[in-house]
């Protein structure tokens, strides 16, 4: 579904954003891509999104090299791309259901077809009964399960995430995370970049670490771990480095194999 | 992919009355400059036209004194049948030249009462083989012909008469040229600022995967708008005051004026003109403006 070949991306007068990353993302998985501010993983939405072009490398999304895209093109790539941020960014002069069924209009869906698809996402979402209201009126967390069904509504390929719960308290992040869950269920691959440790660790699924531009860690059913500034996993759980890896910044959990793709983007880099 | 007629339509609506002070005054800078512009293309056929009207009538005109005597008379008229360059000859006496005088000098009163018909000089109306000839005709008989006062070429004072009208045309085409450059940029700066407005509708069209002429067809049709709007008010104000000069030389029987009475199908090609010159404005603003701001 996504794959990076060694790619790398800088902005001017900068450390790369992103050094020589090449890993790969089947359809249906649940990915985290974690890492400190600056570490590279808005970069890393922003080359999926065509909003960046990589300096080097090659970006796959859905079998096709993003990068040969002709610039009409990259909208119909959007388009099988959802995007949900920290700040929901919904319009503020729309009701609810305006918001999500912008999404269709504004792509040329027939009428018919935007009523119905925003009455079924909307219901999928939990907002079913406050379709009339506007964005204000509603609380964070109601207002990220609306930018989460006008991401949602075209049904995506894959959904990106940029720490979505990044506003939310708890309670709220955790019902956001087990839509997010029922959306990855239907076969959407979900790219999620985030801080939260608590919810990496709950959820155990795939997590990415990115660490100034480079790929640090790659293991399947992963907690957060912890970068340079953390010295234990929140959750106290001892971790052990894995040998040789990543310059001692790789950790498994005991028990667990590591990640086989990690190991074949090791290989394919040369890196023991 | 098909944009929906009635979605661009509902947008550039709401853009126009949401930024209408803007949209005001793009519309009337383009409304003044058109009206200077249909001025000028109108003054230009009415002068054209009516300088063809003289040409073809009369090339040079022998003013004899006053009290020039018969035998002069006859003498000037035996000269003018001797002038190769001269076809034709119509002579207008004291009675008939007075009558001229009056309906030439119709808005001067004072002028006509100094007149009578026995001060009025008598006068050969000349046509030419070529008017270009009529300089030197005219210098030949104006070097001491017993009884000749005068003899002028109507190709003269025509050419002065271009002359100024061109220098006319020209001082209007600039204002003209400088406040179509003018409403070009308040047009500019109108799309720029309702891209501004709708900076996070634009954001989201991108990123939901709207087409890039999607996101930009209503803000170049505002802008298309803004031009055709402030087009037809120059067209109704050229009109008006062409209905208004027409009712006056008609009012005030400026005969020699008649041809610069210009008929229908001239002003028809005139406000197309300007029309398509606020088409060409409205959409050069907004593409700028949609191409510099509107960063898809």
């Amino acid at each position: 579904m996504i794959r990076f070949d060694n790619v790398t991306k800088s902005y001017k007068n900068l450390r790369p954003a992103l050094d020589d990353i090449s890993l790969e993302i089947q359809k249906g998985e649940f990915v985290f891509l974690v890492g400190s501010s600056g570490s590279g993983k808005t970069t890393f939405l922003k080359l999926l999104l065509r909003e960046e072009v990589p300096d080097a490398g090659t970006v796959w999304v859905a079998g096709r090299d993003i990068g040969e895209l002709s610039q009409w093109r990259v909208p119909y790539l959007r388009r099988n791309l959802g995007c949900i941020f920290q700040d929901f960014r919904l319009l503020p002069n729309k009701t609810v259901t305006e918001n999500v069924a912008f999404a269709l209009e504004v792509i040329g869906r027939p009428r018919t077809v935007v009523r119905t698809q925003v009455a079924q996402v909307l219901d999928l979402v939990g907002l079913g009964e406050k379709g009339d209201r506007m964005p204000h009126e509603l609380s964070g967390g109601e207002q990220q399960r609306v930018a989460v069904a006008r991401a949602f509504v075209n049904r995506p390929l894959v959904l990106l995430a940029d720490e979505p719960t990044g506003n939310l308290d708890p309670a709220t992040t955790q019902g956001i995370m087990k839509l997010l869950d029922r959306i990855n269920r239907t076969g959407t691959t979900v790219v999620m970049a985030t801080h939260d440790v608590g919810i990496v660790d709950t959820m155990r699924r795939r997590v990415i670490q990115l660490d100034q531009g480079r790929l640090v860690r790659d293991q399947a059913r992963g907690v957060y771990g912890f970068g340079d500034d953390m010295t234990v996993s929140s959750r106290g759980v001892p971790a052990v480095p894995v040998a040789g890896a990543g310059g001692g910044r790789a950790y498994d959990m005991a028990g667990q194999p590591e990640s086989g793709r990690v190991a074949a983007v090791r290989a394919r880099r040369g890196v023991r | 992919m098909a944009v929906s007629f009635e979605y661009v339509a509902k947008e550039t609506v709401t853009n126009l009355w949401r930024n209408r002070m803007m949209t005001l005054a793009a519309v009337l800078t383009v409304a003044v400059s058109l009206s200077l512009v249909g001025t000028a293309l109108l003054l230009r056929q009415a002068v054209n036209r009516q300088i063809g009207q003289w040409s073809n009538n009369v090339s040079l005109q022998i003013f004899l004194d006053a009290g020039a005597s018969q035998p002069q008379v006859a003498s000037v008229r035996s000269m003018i049948d001797q002038t190769p360059q001269i076809t034709r000859c119509t002579y207008l006496d004291h009675a008939q030249s007075y009558a001229q005088a009056k309906q030439v000098l119709a808005g001067s009163p004072t002028a006509i009462a100094a007149l009578t018909p026995a001060t009025t000089p008598t006068v050969f109306k000349c046509q030419l083989t070529s008017p270009g000839d009529a300089a030197t005709v005219a210098a030949t008989f104006n070097s001491g012909v017993p009884g000749v006062y005068r003899a002028t070429s109507p190709s003269q004072s025509i050419r002065v008469m271009q002359q100024v009208t061109n220098v006319l045309q020209l001082i209007l085409l600039v204002i003209a040229i400088v406040l179509l450059v003018s409403s070009l940029v308040l047009i500019l700066n109108a799309i720029r600022m309702a891209i501004f407005a709708r900076r996070r509708e634009v954001g989201v069209m991108k990123l939901v995967g709207a087409t890039n002429w999607f996101i930009r067809v209503p803000f170049m049709l505002e802008g298309l708008v803004q031009g055709v709007l402030g087009a037809l008010a120059a067209v109704v104000i050229v009109l008006l005051s062409n209905v208004g000069v027409s009712y006056l030389i008609r009012h005030y029987k400026v005969s020699v004026l008649g041809s610069a009475v210009l008929p229908p199908h001239d002003l028809v090609v005139t406000e197309l003109v300007v029309v398509l010159i606020g088409v060409i404005v409205g959409v050069a603003g907004s593409s700028v403006a949609v191409r510099r701001f509107l960063d898809v």
